[in-house]
């Protein structure tokens, strides 16, 4: 019935969401290590984000849109990773649910100098239970807080990975994934067989 | 520290139930998506069908034909034609209806999958 051998060859997509908030280096890790230029693509808000906090004061019925950068990794002939890099606000909490669905998990990026700007996400992934690594990323190859000091600031579990990395860096990147798989691994041992 | 960790969280029913996209242009009119739930990762690819009705199809489901002769993802589709994630994902599910595109959606629910997880830490250790 299709004529078109080479569709049975399409790969099962996979997805990881980079949150955090402006400006903290989503775009650039996701550039680093996507084997594709990042794409921007506009999700819209519209009156769907009626009821969610911090919209109560934006009229029913306006539309505003929120930009989501995105790359790919080939893990192997039939597995794509994708990367959806999106705005760290409460504002955009709704978009978070719809990337988040049937996510591996997610990648919280902190820039040290304002680790508020990260809790909107922190918040997120915790309530929804989906496996997290909080990434801080190194701006100028040091740190102003110890990584106890910044654990106790964003109140994260001790299994919660909290790793340095430079968005820059392909390879830092990639063991920012890594730790991140390796605790949806453990996470995914410890749950019950459905 | 998070300052309001100690505080109620709001009812999280009020955010399970909005809706998500509602694009109302360029889809006929239609009110709904064809298929909401069509994730934004889902690979779309061009059918022998779908390569013979192309020069008959409204411009902006050729676009969606002609573009995924390779396959993509739905997000890929939106970024390349310039469209709202929400109306590409209405005109894919729309070709994939009339059997103009095949999709391959991601294979739920991951929390359990252990081989797959593993492959994927493996693929990405290639990187260098």
């Amino acid at each position: 019935m299709d004529s078109n051998p080479s569709a049975k060859a399409l790969p099962v997509p996979l997805k990881i969401v980079i949150a955090g908030g402006f400006g903290v280096g989503k775009t650039t890790a996701v550039g680093s290590i996507s084997e594709i230029k990042p794409l921007t693509t506009e999700a819209a808000i519209t009156t769907a984000a009626e009821g969610i906090d911090g919209m109560e004061e934006i009229p029913a019925k306006t539309a505003t849109t929120v930009a989501l950068d995105f790359g790919c990794i080939t893990i192997d002939e039939t597995l794509k990773l994708y990367l959806f890099g999106t705005p760290g606000q409460d504002r955009f909490g709704f978009m978070w649910r719809d990337l988040s669905h049937g996510a591996l998990g997610a990648m919280v990026i902190v820039d040290a100098r304002r680790i508020d700007d990260c809790y909107p996400a922190v918040d997120y992934f915790e309530k929804l239970d989906l496996p997290f690594v909080v990434a801080v990323n190194m701006f100028d190859g040091r740190l102003a807080h110890t990584i106890d000091d910044l654990r106790w600031a964003l109140a994260i579990s001790d299994q919660t990975p909290l790793i340095m990395f430079d968005a820059r860096e392909r390879v830092s990147v990639r063991d920012a994934l890594i730790s991140l798989l390796q605790h949806a691994l453990k996470r995914a041992a410890s749950l019950p067989t459905p | 520290m998070r300052p309001y960790l100690d505080a109620d969280f709001p009812d999280e029913e009020s955010h399970v139930d909005v809706s998500p996209l509602r694009p109302y242009v360029l889809t006929d009119g239609r009110t709904e998506p064809v298929d909401r739930t069509l994730e934004i990762e889902a690979q779309v690819m061009t059918t022998g069908p779908g390569t013979d009705a192309l020069p008959g199809l409204a411009f902006e489901h050729r676009d969606i034909v002609g573009l995924c002769a390779v396959p993509m993802s739905v997000a890929e589709v939106a970024a390349r034609l310039k469209l709202h994630i929400g109306v590409a994902r209405v005109l894919v599910a729309d070709l994939a209806e009339k059997g103009y595109v095949r999709v391959r959606r991601p294979s739920l629910p991951l929390a359990h999958d252990i081989d797959l997880i593993e492959r994927v830490i493996r693929g990405l250790e290639s990187i260098r």
